[in-house]
């Protein structure tokens, strides 16, 4: 069985840069592009095994979703990787997340780190 | 009656002693002829009562009175009209003439009368010349001798020798009297003058004065800055018209308030008044700050006025429309952030989609396509780059971009630098090596991000300008109080002309030179300005052909 990635992205470019990542390293990818509907996703529905989350989204900003996912309880296990565009904002956020990617995200960068953080 | 009087015996001549002793005359003249009619009544009056004296007698006593009247009458003309020094002369002889018959030759020459010939004597010095005294004493004396010997008595010496003692002391007080009224009339011309000479130059001051207040107030009207003068209670003394179009209100409402009552005024932003109150109520003023007012930014400055004593007056405090610059710099920062984004996502997109091609993620890639997509991901790279750059500078000229200190170890510095630049280094067949001071401690204060940035810039310029060699970064401590960073290159070195102006925005060493390594020379420039952000000197040193080495001094603080 794959593990669940769900990419919280906007840029549908990204989205599926990243998502071709991480299918390639065994991952089974749900992609959500806008905040708002993250948050609904976020509610119900399985419990990834990796959440992408970008913090500039439309509707709900990703700080929101983020003080979501870590309040509750079935994320603990989650893995959150972090991805912005804005250093400072990502200096931020370190403390917060498993990782925190600045972008530009490297398509290989993203490949290696997920396919490490992928259990044997 | 007084100026009856002036009008008899006042002469008007310029000559203001000439005019005295005339006017002294007249007195004198005056008197006479009262007295005249006084004697003149007592004759009538004794005649009627007693008929004491003879027609005869009473004849040549009206007589007397007669030519005395006349006489004067004459003289008083010849005072009035022509000269007093010849109406006092005659006057004189008048005078001593009537004197010589009033009484018998033995009583005038050394009897009851002698003493009438000291009248002329004490008055000519006074009403004709201070010497005529001697003049009239050799006349009095004459007449005195004349009538002795006339009746064959001995001539008086010694009352002629009296009279000459006589016209001396009246000689010497009258020439004083002289003197000291010359003086004293030179005094009051100084003095008039003086009066004169201060209320021309009063006059001229307040002249001057009213020209430059009115200049002042000129300039203070046609300023577009808002000027307030205050007192230093900070009540406000006085305001341009700038001010009113700046604070939306009258002036009256500003001129003659306390600046407090201005300060509570509610379209003042509450942090704005925290500002202003932090003004009013330390003694040093900041250089300048902003505040907002309604709709309005204004800045503010103000400084503290003196007096020559060196006491503090009061202060002049200046406001300057800053709306449209604010909104300018809101607007550049705006657009500096959605730049970030807009921007660096669709470039890591072509970075994204590129890397897939060379990792043949969608298939097999033959070799020119991989070479394909490395100089798409090369170039995407620069790109982002020169973007960085660009938003950085922005950054700094808008003043957003600051340092955030923070517990960091060096030691992780040069290995993520290590991470980032040895492919960079190794592409170029170029050994990149890194040393850390022993002296050095493990966790320092520092911005990390930032330092990075210095790092990768400073090494990626090193890299760039060097063909063969090495490139040495070193951390080092400097003293107890500081630490640095050296990068070291074996390239081509800069021109000695060239050093001072590396630093500067938009600039690289000969305009060919761009060309052939990319870039529009920004680097630098933001590496100087980071490095004086964290409070650093950044030095340089190079030699042509030989290498360059960049020295940054940092102050060392350990959390």
């Amino acid at each position: 069985m794959s593990e669940l990635a769900l990419i919280i992205e906007d840029d549908e470019d990204l989205a599926n840069i990243f998502a071709e990542a991480m299918r390639g390293v065994g991952y089974e990818v749900e992609h959500i592009a806008d905040g708002k509907l993250a948050q609904e996703r976020l509610k119900n529905g399985n419990i990834p095994f990796i959440i992408l989350l970008d913090m500039h989204l439309p509707h709900v900003s990703g700080g929101d979703l983020l003080a979501e996912i870590k309040h509750n309880k079935n994320y603990s296990t989650t893995t959150l990787v972090i991805t912005t565009a804005d250093a400072r904002m990502g200096d931020l956020y370190r403390d917060q997340a498993d990782f925190v990617l600045v972008k530009p995200i490297s398509f290989v960068q993203l490949r290696d780190l997920t396919s490490r953080l992928k259990p044997r | 009656m007084k100026i009856f009087f002036d009008s008899i015996l006042n002469v008007s001549v310029p000559d203001p002693d000439d005019a005295r002793r005339r006017r002294l005359l007249n007195i004198l003249m005056l008197g006479n002829v009262i007295a005249a009619l006084f004697g003149l009544l007592a004759i009538i009056i004794a005649n009627l009562v007693a008929q004491k004296f003879s027609e005869s007698d009473a004849q040549v006593l009206l007589g007397g009175i007669v030519i005395i009247t006349l006489g004067i009458m004459g003289i008083y003309q010849i005072n009035r009209r022509v000269s007093g020094r010849w109406a006092a002369l005659l006057y004189l002889l008048l005078l001593t003439l009537i004197f010589t018959f009033t009484d018998s030759p033995a009583q005038l020459s050394n009897g009851r009368s002698l003493f009438l010939y000291t009248l002329p004597i004490a008055i000519s010095s006074l009403i004709l010349l201070p010497e005529a005294s001697f003049l009239f004493a050799t006349i009095g004396g004459g007449i005195v001798a004349g009538l002795a010997l006339s009746i064959n008595q001995p001539v008086n010496f010694f009352s002629i020798i009296g009279f000459f003692m006589l016209a001396l002391v009246s000689w010497l007080s009258a020439r004083s009297l002289e003197t000291a009224l010359k003086d004293l009339r030179a005094i009051n011309a100084n003095l008039d003058q003086e009066v004169l000479d201060r209320t021309r130059a009063l006059t001229a001051s307040l002249e001057r004065e009213r020209i430059e207040a009115g200049r002042n107030q000129a300039i203070l009207n046609s300023i577009a800055d808002g000027v307030i003068v205050f007192d230093k209670n900070w009540n406000a003394i006085l305001a341009n018209p700038a001010v009113k179009g700046m604070l939306s209100m009258p002036l009256e409402l500003i001129v003659n308030k306390n600046f407090r009552d201005l300060i509570e005024h509610p379209r003042l932003a509450s942090q704005s008044r925290s500002l202003l109150y932090a003004m009013i109520e330390h003694d040093t003023q900041p250089v300048g700050f902003r505040i907002i007012w309604g709709e309005k930014t204004l800045s503010v400055s103000a400084a503290q006025v003196y007096n020559t004593r060196g006491e503090n007056i009061g202060t002049v405090t200046v406001f300057r429309d800053f709306t449209r610059e604010a909104e300018v710099e809101k607007l550049k920062s705006t657009f500096v952030a959605i730049v970030s984004h807009e921007l660096r996502t669709p470039l890591n997109a072509v970075l994204g989609y590129a890397e897939m091609f060379k990792e043949a993620v969608y298939g097999p890639m033959n070799d020119k396509q991989v070479n394909m997509a490395d100089r798409i991901m090369k170039n995407t790279q620069r790109l982002l780059g020169l973007i960085n750059d660009l938003l950085d500078q922005a950054q700094m000229e808008a003043g957003k971009l600051t340092i955030h200190n923070a517990p960091l170890r060096p030691a992780e510095l040069l290995d993520t630098l290590h991470g980032l630049m040895d492919k960079t280094a190794s592409d170029k067949r170029l050994r990149l090596t890194s040393e850390i001071d022993d002296e050095l401690p493990e966790t320092l204060l520092g911005d990390s991000a930032r330092l990075q940035q210095i790092l990768v810039n400073l090494v990626t310029n090193a890299i760039k300008f060097t063909d063969q060699g090495e490139v040495r970064v070193r951390f080092l401590r400097t003293d107890d109080t500081k630490w640095g960073i050296g990068v070291e290159d074996t390239g081509q070195g800069i021109p000695e002309a060239d050093l001072p102006y590396i630093f500067d925005t938009f600039r690289q060493v000969e305009g060919a030179t761009t060309r052939v390594h990319g870039g529009f020379g920004l680097g630098l420039a933001i590496v100087k300005q980071l490095v004086n952000l964290m409070s650093g000197d950044i030095k340089v040193a190079s030699q042509l052909n030989t290498g360059t080495t960049f020295t940054i001094t940092l102050p060392l603080v350990i959390p």
